[in-house]
Formats: C-alpha cells, structure tokens, sequence
C-alpha cells in the first residue's frame, strides 16, 4: 500500500458546480483501484507567480490509498488534457497525516 | 570614522541576510530551530514555514545562515521546490 497527496489547481472563473463536477470525475477514477481518505477545497488563493496567464486559482487537494501505479498516471494523464486546469502535483508517502489542515482557515 | 561606523549600524546592512559583510560580533544560534521537541514538520503546505528559509526573490537560504541540519535542510529544499511548483511561495 502506498499514499498519495494530490492537488490540483483549476481556473479562477470555475463555478462551484464546475469544481464539484471536476471533484467527482477524478475521485471516481481514484476509486476504482484506491480509497480516499480525505478531499479538502482550499478555495481561492493567490498564486505567487503567474501560471499560464493567471494570478489566482482554485486549489483542491486529495489524500487516498492505492496498491497500483497505474491509477496516479491515469488521473494525472487526463488532467494534462484537461483545459480548466493549470497544474497538478502528486506526492507519494509512508504515512499521511490526516488531521492538520493548513488551509482550513480559507475554506470558509 | 566614528561617523561612518554609526551609519553602518543604522542601515540595513545587516538586516539582509545573504549580505557578505555580515559583522562578526552577530553570532548565529548553533542548534538547529527544526529538530527540537515539538518542532513544526517539514511540508510543503505549510507556508508560513517555509516563508522563514527564503530570500526575498524566492531563493533557498543556506544552513549556514538558518544553522538548520543537514538532514533537515534537504527535507526543506524539497518542500520549497513542491510549494513552488504549485505557486503558493
């Protein structure tokens, strides 16, 4: 067993619908072959840089559970097609922790 | 002379800290400030940590300025490449 972080960073015009939608269609192909344990929003943010022509995005973060590699090449393959999409980043891990939220405070 | 020195000591000289003419009289703490008890971990999310062991244009500090350890430091320049990768520093 293996852990992963995934964040990804979507457009700052996304409506919340679109974001909600973009949630489930990455976590039902996470759950095919893992588990999540955890999908924080951290909203808004500022970026310190501009990305692909934009200052702000919308960060969602994932925490789940996979034997295979297969399913992070998936997810991170379609996200490369994906157009609402800046940039994406997986860490992989020994152990997650579950409880500390850095971002709690924006996602009001 | 005198003048001079009192200048010195008011401008932020010293203040930057990747200056070279750092005054000898400014001693650094030896322990490092990540490995005590209790000490913050070491993540790319967090930012308010991160933000201590970066210059002002984004470049990583050397141990020899933050005196963090070794094994730390390489957990630290890790953690500053992934926040930036995602553009939260």
């Amino acid at each position: 067993m293996a852990f992963y972080e995934h964040t990804f960073i979507g457009k700052q015009d996304l409506s919340n619908k679109e974001v909600d939608n973009l949630v489930n269609k990455y976590s039902e192909i996470i759950n095919k072959s893992g588990k999540i344990l955890k999908t924080e929003k951290w909203g808004l943010l500022n970026l310190a840089t501009k990305i692909k022509k934009n200052r702000k995005g919308i960060f969602v973060h994932f925490k789940f559970e996979t034997e295979k590699d297969k399913t992070v090449k998936e997810v991170e393959e379609k996200l490369t097609v994906d157009n609402n999409i800046i940039r994406y980043l997986t860490v992989k891990y020994d152990k997650l922790d579950l409880k500390k939220e850095y971002f709690a405070q924006t996602t009001k | 002379m005198r003048r001079d020195k009192k200048k010195q000591r008011k401008g932020s000289g010293y203040g930057n800290k990747l200056s070279l003419f750092q005054k000898p009289e400014v001693r650094f703490k030896k322990n490092c400030p990540l490995s005590i008890k209790n000490a913050p971990a070491v993540d790319y999310k967090n930012i308010k940590l991160i933000r201590r062991y970066i210059s002002d244009t984004g470049k990583i500090l050397p141990s020899r300025i933050t005196s963090v350890s070794q094994n730390k430091q390489r957990q630290l320049a890790t953690a500053i490449k992934r926040a930036k990768i995602l553009g939260l520093v």
